[in-house]
């Protein structure tokens, strides 16, 4: 019981966590004051506590597939605020004006993530306060689960603070852009599930080789969007959101670039 | 003119599965005291396949699969409908991810006789 409660609430938090501490350490770089993570956090529980309570209600809408809309919809927020951080992300030291577009993405991008993933962790844990079960080993399990998934968050915070900050902005946008493609891709699945996205036989199957379930293949799922069996939509999906994300920052490069020489 | 070109063939493969919709085949599993019922679902290989999984308990349960690449949060006496397949013959676990101790069961996919 402790081991699974254990397993669901670090599944939940390393989206989150991940996401957050390389926004941190980003902000850290490029002297953005990091008020912006109260905020985000604050919206998040606010978001995370709202769609849990109205869970019920939401699920019965577009014919009982409400829930997958929502979810694909928060999922492709996050890669559209993900695409918009890292088009501007290097432009920032010549434009401050980027900067407050900087602060509203990172908390548009903390807040909607701890929505999605703050809900299941509320309807899993009421539903085992409420069966009375297990209620100590659960609550101990989560908050052990939470504790690993905070304790790896600030572990990366670290690692890019005491990296160099033309490096650690290198790495955070190559992280960014399959953290992105990975978001999009979940929405991708998700669709599929309710047949909006046409069901198609899986293209590859790597599970013996990298196994999903796995603690290596989480991890590749989150910060890589690792699927081990993909179908072709959702390669074309991945493919095009990594390409979307290129092509934005050499959009906005050529711009920023252009309005300077200009002046 | 890429762009282009992945819109249409995605408009083609939306075209596609709505041609073959109407034979979709609906399976029911109830989840009761943290159990699925069946827990063992044989399905034809290559078809798709309309999953409703029927809370029982008072509980919320979230039907989960890796080798299926689904999840779905159902509430407590509440049900949920998950479309699975086309599917190679196989076995495909799936289990519920808020009680995985209990909660487990499988798709069993069978080659359809000619």
């Amino acid at each position: 019981m402790i081991l699974s409660s254990v397993v669901i609430i670090l599944g939940e938090v390393l989206e989150f966590t991940i996401l957050t501490s390389i926004f941190l350490a980003l902000s850290f770089h490029l002297k953005i004051p990091r008020r912006w993570i109260i905020y985000g956090v604050t919206f998040g529980c606010l978001g995370a506590t709202s769609y849990a309570l109205s869970f019920d209600m939401v699920s019965q809408w577009f014919e009982g597939f409400g829930q997958e809309v929502i979810n694909a919809t928060i999922q492709t927020s996050i890669y559209i605020c993900l695409l918009l951080f890292c088009s501007i992300i290097f432009i920032n030291r010549k434009n401050t004006v980027a900067v407050k577009y900087l602060k509203w993405l990172m908390i548009a991008s903390v807040s909607l993530a701890l929505t999605r993933e703050g809900s299941e962790i509320f309807l899993y844990l009421s539903g085992v306060l409420a069966s009375e079960q297990f209620v100590m080993p659960v609550l101990t399990g989560s908050a052990l689960g939470a504790g690993i998934g905070l304790s790896f968050g600030i572990l990366i915070y670290y690692i890019f603070i005491n990296t160099p900050s033309r490096k650690s902005l290198l790495v955070g946008y190559a992280l960014f852009i399959f953290i992105s493609a990975g978001m999009l891709s979940q929405g991708v699945r998700l669709l599929i599930q309710i047949d909006w996205l046409p069901a198609q036989k899986v293209v590859w199957d790597t599970s013996s080789w990298l196994d999903e379930s796995s603690v290596v293949g989480r991890l590749s799922y989150t910060i890589l969007g690792y699927e081990a069996t993909p179908t072709l939509i959702e390669i074309q999906f991945y493919i095009t959101a990594i390409a979307g994300v290129i092509i934005a920052t050499a959009l906005s490069s050529y711009y920023a670039n252009k309005t300077t020489s200009g002046n | 003119m890429l762009v282009k070109k992945a819109l249409f063939i995605t408009l083609l493969q939306l075209a596609c599965t709505k041609a073959v919709f109407s034979e979709t085949q609906k399976i029911t599993i109830e989840i009761k005291n943290h159990l699925f019922y069946p827990s063992e679902v044989i399905v034809p290989a290559e078809k798709k396949i309309k999953l409703i999984i029927d809370n029982q308990d008072k509980t919320p349960e979230e039907f989960e699969s890796y080798e299926l690449n689904r999840e779905k949060v159902i509430l407590g006496k509440r049900k949920g409908i998950v479309f699975i397949g086309p599917l190679d013959p196989g076995e495909y676990p799936f289990f519920g991810e808020f009680h995985p101790e209990t909660a487990l069961g499988k798709i069993i996919v069978h080659q359809e006789k000619p």
